[in-house]
């Protein structure tokens, strides 16, 4: 990046020096602190809780569908990808190829988001709910033969509907803050190589959204 | 090298909001926001106030009807008579809507929003309808809870902690609706939250005007930039936590429901984890603020400028890990327990290099007692006693005979009233003169401060007496117990102070609200003080400067030998002083 | 100033994810390893995954100090509240 675009990304009266971000790359930061916080808050009680559980927790690949969930993961890791290369682009002043690299973030946020209502309905119809299992589904069977273990579900069901709930919610604020800025700023040629801030902070999220779903998908699904 | 060429600064908002609704109601001008704040949060200052008198209604005259209580609901106080139901739902929201509504929105939502900006030189926050959204949330947040007053089966009544499993089941706490609009509410506060904080840091890091380096600022800016920071990783904690807990009122969750394995120490430890850098959000900005006001009327610099920085910072940092002392009758785990009570000891230590500074400010200065003053150095001797009680708190041992007695009221109140709501109504006073352009009477005002200052220590200062005797919290008739019954007199004492002092407000309440149209229309710069927002016309206008200022020094610069005026403003320029430097490495001017 | 003139290999570190993903997944289901080694293992993967994204998605590896330290900050107190509430259980 040249100079030229370095003082044109500062703020337009003079201002001491600060950590040479623009406002929204240093703002989406501070947001982002503030998020891990939050999942702190939420993961962090699922390894309380499943420290301190009164007995077993489930086995990994019983109540959960790995192998969906690891090409959803596989699938948001590639998001990330194709929405640093939507960033690199800008960057060269390709509008192009921040057209195409956004809209495949999109999409692929979008189809994450798709796959996993996709699990939450297959995994309720088998009867795990956010209060444990419910009487009389199929899940109910394995409680009752033994392969999961009844004191430790209500907790299952809390933790992981709590955590990826959460997480799914912000993968859709992200997609809907995308689709707001390929529909309004992107396709009206709003971004350049001199001013591409929004597609910046737009790309930290989407990639904080992705590192949470790394830590996520190991401890709820693997362990 | 290419720069933007300007004719002048191009802020946020070149064009003054025209309309009633875009420049009073929908603003993102931070000055109204600030104001906005104030306007809001008083009114939860009073409703605190009222429920408070109810409840001293109560310990003061156990069983009588209370006057006016005739317009209570029969299932709250038949006859006007407070229900234990009641009672508690007053105790409850008493601390749910001060803590929350009251203290934490006057001292970040206004005086953060109102100074940051003005102080470091810059147009307006970094994102000024974030900013508008932080308050908007903030009023939804508060309207929720105010309805929560109204439901049908009450309010909230698990104390403004809201311990679990109490809070979750309405089977335990009798309220269902009133409990969940508790947790909505909160929520929505964690997010007004949140985003203010985020405003505020990025507008301090770098919206800052040239000159303006970080050891330039004012107390009152860094107090606000560490508790922005301490905002912005405990809200979330909360938000989390009370998200948990409305789950589990609503979707049957499990998180704190010790029968499916759920822990409620785990509420109790999100909640303080929250809980105890939320205090220190409670008491930094009224500490910066005191810094200013007592440097101001004393006509001196603050003494140890660097060390109260440094403070402010380890107070923030050791805040962090301290939040089981909150917990020590809780069953928790004792070793824990131990390296909590370590800690909680070692924090004393920063906030008395900041009381030590305070005095080394004043002594020997030029002393000017204005209203702020009166209310700033009252601070200093009330926070002193506040802090000491809480030594005594800090250590376990002596904390299995206090937790959860009058003691720890006693210790809660001098911090928050003693301390942060004096200092609050100095900096009101202080600042007053910026934001809506007239004086409040100085008369009014020293008459307000006595008479609060005296009853305020007849209220509170016995309820130490009564903690020592085993007199517990939240109780609503202590006179069950034999052992309270000769420390009845006591309470009904200072259920009359308590009276008298919720009525002295009304002459706060009035001098406040008259000045706004009849107060002596106020000189730019009347406390002759050297902060930048005093180089402005009162009111500020929109978009406060059109150049952005240079700095050329600190804030306190008080009888300083250079001039001859006892006060010498920061953008003052000597003929010694050079421009800042980064002026000359190609930043756009 | 942004630092960077050329892009980090981002089909590079897509590719390392892969693999990382990939390795988890066998360790979770096909290795014949004790649970707590595979707890430990999945948990340093994740978070060289995670990392990964950080520096070179999220470009934290070229900006200033100031700015890494932001985001390094929340980490120790999510630790430290962690460790606490799980010492209720486990001492």
């Amino acid at each position: 990046m040249t100079h030229a675009t370095a003082s044109l990304m500062r703020p337009p009266f003079p201002a001491e020096r600060g950590v040479d971000a623009h406002n929204l790359k240093l703002g989406m930061w501070v947001f982002l602190a503030s998020e891990v916080m939050f999942f702190t808050a939420l993961i962090g009680s699922y390894v309380i809780l499943r420290f301190g559980a009164p007995g077993e927790w489930a086995k990994p690949g019983v109540v959960l569908n790995i192998p969906v969930t690891a090409f959803n993961t596989f699938l948001l890791i590639c998001s990330s990808v194709s929405m640093v290369k939507a960033f690199a682009a800008i960057s060269d002043g390709d509008q192009k190829m921040l057209k195409v690299w956004l809209l495949v973030t999109i999409i692929g946020g979008a189809m994450f988001v798709g796959i996993q209502a996709y699990e939450y309905t297959h995994l309720i119809h088998r009867g795990f709910l956010p209060s444990g299992v419910r009487e009389g589904s199929e899940l109910a069977e394995l409680v009752a033969n033994g392969t999961l273990p009844a004191a430790t579900m209500g907790l299952y069901g809390s933790t992981f509907y709590a955590m990826t709930g959460f997480h799914g919610f912000h993968v859709t604020c992200g997609v809907v803050a995308m689709a707001y800025l390929y529909l309004f700023r992107v396709r009206r040629g709003k971004y350049s190589q001199q001013d591409y801030r929004g597609i910046e902070a737009v790309g930290l999220y989407w990639h904080f959204v992705d590192l949470v779903w790394i830590i996520l998908f190991t401890i709820v699904y693997l362990i | 090298m290419t720069t933007v060429a300007a004719t002048h600064d191009v802020g946020h908002g070149e064009h003054a909001p025209s309309g009633f609704w875009r420049k009073y109601i929908f603003s993102t001008d931070h000055k109204t926001i600030g104001i906005q704040f104030l306007f809001l949060s008083l009114f939860f200052l009073l409703l605190g106030g009222i429920l408070a008198m109810q409840m001293r209604w109560q310990l003061g005259f156990p069983g009588k009807p209370m006057p006016g209580g005739g317009i209570l609901p029969e299932s709250m106080a038949p006859g006007g008579v407070i229900l234990p139901e009641y009672y508690i739902q007053l105790v409850t929201m008493h601390g749910t809507f001060m803590v929350f509504f009251a203290i934490m929105p006057l001292l970040v939502g206004v005086f953060a929003n109102f100074l940051i900006p003005l102080k470091l030189g810059a147009h307006d926050m970094a994102f000024p309808r974030i900013n508008m959204a932080s308050f908007w949330f903030a009023f939804a947040a508060g309207m929720v809870m105010l309805a929560s007053l109204f439901v049908p089966e009450g309010a909230a009544r698990a104390g403004w902690t809201m311990y679990a499993p109490l809070s979750a089941r309405p089977d335990l706490s009798g309220a269902e609706l009133g409990q969940k609009l508790w947790s909505v509410s909160i929520v929505l506060l964690g997010l007004s939250s949140i985003l203010g904080s985020l405003n505020y840091i990025t507008t301090i890091i770098n919206n800052r005007a040239p000159g303006m380096t970080w050891f330039r600022m004012p107390l009152s800016v860094w107090s606000l930039f560490i508790t922005a920071i301490l905002g912005l990783l405990a809200l979330p904690v909360l938000s989390g936590a009370a998200i948990m807990l409305l789950f589990d009122q609503t979707i049957g969750t499990h998180f704190f429901d010790p029968p499916a394995g759920g822990q409620p120490l785990l509420w109790q430890h999100l909640f303080w984890f929250f809980g105890h850098p939320e205090v220190y959000i409670l008491i930094l900005p009224a500490m910066g603020m005191v810094s200013d006001i007592i440097a101001n009327g004393s006509r001196k610099p603050i003494f140890g400028y660097h060390s109260m920085v440094f403070a402010i910072i380890a107070i923030a940092f050791l805040g962090w890990i301290v939040w089981g002392h909150h917990m020590f009758m809780s069953g928790m785990n004792p070793t824990l327990g131990s390296s909590f009570m370590i800690s909680t000891m070692v924090i004393a230590v920063p906030s008395a290099i900041k009381t030590f500074n305070w005095m080394g400010t004043m002594w020997r200065g030029n002393l000017r007692f204005h209203v702020p003053m009166m209310h700033a150095v009252a601070f200093v001797a009330m926070f002193v006693i506040g802090g000491l009680s809480g030594i005594f708190m800090a250590a376990t041992p002596v904390d299995m005979h206090i937790h959860d007695t009058y003691f720890i009221v006693a210790h809660l109140h001098y911090v928050l009233f003693g301390g942060s709501l004096f200092a609050l109504f100095g900096a009101i006073t202080y600042w007053y003169p910026k934001m809506f352009g007239r004086m409040m009477s100085e008369r009014w005002g020293k008459i307000h401060f006595w008479l609060t200052f005296v009853f305020y220590n007849l209220v509170f200062f016995p309820m130490h007496n009564l903690g020592m005797a085993g007199h517990m919290r939240r109780i609503y008739d202590p006179t069950q117990y034999d052992f309270l019954k000769p420390l009845q007199p006591l309470n009904t004492f200072i259920s009359v102070c308590a009276f008298l002092l919720f009525a002295s407000q009304a002459i706060f309440a009035l001098n406040f609200i008259i000045s706004l149209f009849r107060g002596q229309k106020a000189p730019q710069n009347p406390w002759l003080d050297n902060g930048l927002e005093w180089t402005l016309p009162n009111p500020a206008p929109h978009g406060n400067w059109a150049q952005i200022p240079s700095v050329y020094r600190g804030p306190y610069e008080f009888s300083s030998p250079e001039v001859e005026e006892d006060y010498l403003p920061q953008t003052r320029k000597l003929p010694t002083d050079r421009e800042p430097a980064v002026l000359s490495s190609g930043a756009p001017s | 100033m942004e630092t960077a003139h050329k892009h980090p290999r981002y089909l590079l570190i897509w590719l390392y994810l892969a693999l990382l993903t990939a390795a988890e997944l066998t360790l979770a289901f096909e290795l014949p390893i004790s649970r707590n080694l595979k707890l430990v293992i999945l948990m340093v993967l994740a978070v060289w995954k995670a990392l990964l994204v950080a520096m070179f998605f999220m470009h934290l590896k070229f900006e200033r100090w100031n700015l890494r330290i932001l985001f390094i900050i929340p980490i120790p107190l999510a630790v430290i509240f962690i460790f606490a509430a799980i010492t209720e259980k486990i001492w």
